[in-house]
């Protein structure tokens, strides 16, 4: 069979091929990935599509779980100060119970036990950053307004509302407990029991049993308060959770999208032997012919 | 017996065969680099013998023909392999870039969409609070602008396809009149008994041309050439060639036409056919399936904004305008429909710290909101369906690329003029020449020796 006389378009093809693969390789080394464009591998691309999205949620998530740990910590050591406020009525009121006070030495705890009742009625109207955080979802309004013809002294104007928050594929958390269940439930009305501790010392009647309900009331919101540390605990290992998906999630990607840049240059390498090789061929043999022989 | 003037026409014959042999040899020379060019031969035949009983002398040799050599099965390979080229790499380069569209960058869909549902989990922590409600209408905002501008690139993409439809028709045009005038010249020079190789060799260079552009049956006649489209449109009837006719559509495209006929979906490679697959096949694919997710969300988003209260406890209102109820044009015409973000229906009581309605809301990330799909795996099988199309085309493209390098290293290989060759025939011919020269001369020293015979006086 004759000979290709013409073998150039040939070369010139590979030669093309070969610089094509240089480029390639150039720019997988540039970005660091093997999927540049999504048909460099379309189902790679597929993938780091929705690799990226729950990269993007678990960030989110997050972020929300920082928005919301501020207020749930707050919510915590709030309660915690209301424990506080309620010992030391009960110290009051045990003090109050004792028959060798006079109604001027009783007078004075009552001035005492009332600057208690309102700074519980503070804590209890607790504010974050603008939302009133025992209101139940009416978070714009003081939940607790004081009311002299109430019998414990305060309406509850919140709502009985909870807010549940996705923070993980699979994974909501309530973010708050309503100030009606908190602090003044059908059974348990730590407004009432102060009121009545009140009543009691200006009457020297029933201390004890309004002490009695201050402690119930304190051991009641004691347990209604793991809800929050629980919260926060859950929190915590959901943040460690998500930064250890988010390492997997960029593993993944790595392993779908990554180039292996040692093989790459290995490559590149392989590519730029070939091409300086076929261009010298070309420059040395491509302009001999019998016609350069002829004297 | 013969006579030194038989021999003296003899040795001239040699001198006329090898010059036209030089003649061949030197335009194969001349035309090494052009393209479509076949090598010619001399077609060196031994004259007619004179009989002188009981002799018999040779006359010496004649030029019979100088034939281009060329394989027609070949050539009609190379013009099929040649339609799949024109084809593919159209439809690659259309596609790729399609494709533009859809890698992941800091504003493609997929990461508007994300950040979509991001913003509404972050107001679902806080639901009162303005800025964040903002958040949310700022990022259905980049959503929108994501798919309208995704959608305008499509369509703009379709228009610019459209206008080199009518550029290749055109060319398509210019060819098919170039070819039926060289018909016309080959069947001349043929009617006369002549070679007509030359002439051969441009129309088989334009019929290379035709096929890069469009879809192209050859059927070869006596002396003459009829193309048609595969499917049967005549282009070329001998040295009469057809016109093809564009004309707009009502989307506003081009449509072709062969004697009145609308033969565009019947065109199906070269590169007008590669331009038409994208322009009405591939592309609208994808610009149906964007629509779908546009409004697959956006109807989804309205309906359960429409479950929940605002901020001021009024039921909500749509979030994004509703999209055409046949769907078409979702992506083109999505839009935010309210500026004033407490209109956001976060709650689910009516009251304004409730984000139960904000969760529904973030819930559709995960729900089968678009034709059973969630937004984002519809979004992701877009990316996968448009990746494919440009591997399958570009994977097409190289085989088809490679065939085609094949066939013209055969064809070279049958007609490619190597200067080795003719350096060679040069020689043989010129040495030939040279010794019917030296044979001329001998004669010439004959006759003279003849003519200065002493006269024989009696």
């Amino acid at each position: 069979m004759r000979v290709n006389p013409n073998p150039l378009p040939d070369i010139l093809a590979a030669v093309a091929q070969t610089r094509q693969q240089i480029n390639t390789d150039n720019q997988q080394i540039a970005t660091g990935l093997s999927v540049n464009v999504p048909s460099d591998n379309p189902a790679a691309a597929a993938v780091l599509v929705q690799n990226a999205d729950q990269t993007s949620q678990a960030d989110q998530f997050q972020r929300s779980i920082g928005s919301i740990q501020g207020e749930v910590q707050n919510a915590d050591s709030t309660l915690s100060s209301v424990i506080t406020s309620l010992q030391q009525a009960i110290s009051l009121g045990v003090e109050g119970a004792n028959g060798t006070l006079n109604a001027a030495d009783r007078a004075a705890l009552v001035t005492e036990v009332e600057g208690i009742q309102s700074q519980l009625l503070s804590l209890a109207n607790l504010s974050y950053q603008g939302n009133y955080v025992f209101a139940g979802t009416a978070t714009q309004t003081a939940p607790y307004v004081l009311n002299p013809s109430s019998p414990s002294g305060v309406t509850y104007v919140g709502n009985t509302g909870v807010n549940s928050i996705t923070l993980g594929n699979h994974f909501t958390l309530k973010t708050n407990l309503p100030g009606s269940q908190l602090f003044s439930s059908a059974s348990t009305d730590l407004f009432k029991s102060i009121q009545d501790l009140i009543t009691g010392l200006q009457t020297n009647t029933g201390i004890s049993t309004a002490v009695t309900e201050i402690g119930s009331a304190s051991s009641a919101i004691d347990s209604q308060r793991a809800f929050y540390g629980n919260a926060l605990n859950q929190l915590n290992s959901q943040q460690t959770y998500l930064s250890s998906e988010t390492t997997e999630l960029a593993q993944q990607q790595n392993t779908v999208a990554g180039a292996d840049l040692t093989a790459v240059i290995s490559n590149l390498s392989t590519s730029e032997t070939s091409l300086q090789a076929t261009l010298t061929t070309i420059g040395q043999t491509a302009h001999v012919n019998l016609f350069s022989y002829l004297k | 017996m013969s006579s030194l003037n038989a021999s003296l026409a003899t040795a001239l014959s040699g001198l006329e065969a090898e010059q036209g042999s030089i003649a061949a040899t030197t335009n194969n020379v001349a035309n090494v680099n052009t393209p479509g060019y076949s090598r010619e031969e001399p077609v060196l035949v031994t004259s007619d013998p004179v009989v002188l009983t009981p002799l018999t002398f040779g006359t010496g040799v004649t030029l019979q023909s100088v034939e281009s050599i060329r394989d027609p099965l070949l050539e009609s390979q190379i013009q099929q392999q040649t339609q799949a080229q024109g084809q593919f790499s159209t439809l690659t380069s259309a596609l790729q870039q399609t494709q533009v569209n859809f890698t992941a960058s800091t504003s493609d869909i997929g990461t508007a969409i994300s950040n979509f549902f991001d913003s509404i989990n972050q107001l679902s922590t806080n639901p009162s609070d303005l800025s964040l409600r903002q958040g949310v209408l700022t990022a259905a905002g980049n959503l929108a602008t994501s798919f309208n501008s995704t959608a305008n690139n499509l369509t703009q993409q379709r228009s610019s396809l459209d206008l080199s439809v009518v550029q290749a028709v055109n060319q398509v045009n210019q060819l098919t009149q170039q070819i039926a005038q060289l018909n016309g010249q080959i069947s001349n020079l043929q009617n006369l008994g002549e070679s007509a190789g030359t002439f051969v060799d441009q129309r088989t260079q334009a019929i290379d041309q035709l096929s890069a552009l469009v879809d192209v049956s050859v059927i070869p006649s006596d002396k003459s050439l009829t193309l048609t489209t595969t499917n049967g449109s005549p282009l070329v009837v001998g040295q009469q060639s057809f016109q093809l006719q564009t004309q707009s559509n009502l989307s506003g495209l081009h449509d072709i036409y062969s004697q009145g006929a609308d033969i565009t979906s019947q065109i199906t490679s070269g590169q007008l056919g590669g331009t038409l697959q994208a322009r009405d096949q591939q592309i609208p694919a994808v610009q149906t399936q964007l629509d779908s997710l546009a409004s697959g969300l956006a109807t989804a988003v309205n309906t359960v904004q429409a479950g929940g209260f605002d901020l001021n406890g009024v039921a909500g209102t749509n979030l994004f305008n509703p999209s055409p109820v046949s769907g078409v044009g979702a992506a083109a015409s999505l839009s935010v429909a309210i500026t004033d973000p407490s209109l956001i229906a976060a709650s689910s009581d009516g009251s304004v710290g409730s984000n139960g309605n904000a969760e529904q809301l973030y819930a559709l990330n995960s729900q089968p909101v678009v034709s059973g799909h969630t937004p984002t795996n519809y979004y992701s099988s877009i990316v996968f369906n448009v990746g494919n199309d440009v591997a399958n085309a570009s994977a097409e493209q190289s085989a088809s690329a490679l065939v085609l390098q094949q066939l013209n290293d055969q064809r070279s290989s049958v007609s490619g003029v190597s200067l080795d060759e003719e350096a060679a025939d040069l020689v043989r011919y010129q040495d030939a020449y040279a010794a019917s020269a030296q044979v001329v001369i001998a004669i010439n020293d004959m006759m003279n020796a003849t003519i200065a015979m002493p006269t024989l006086t009696g």
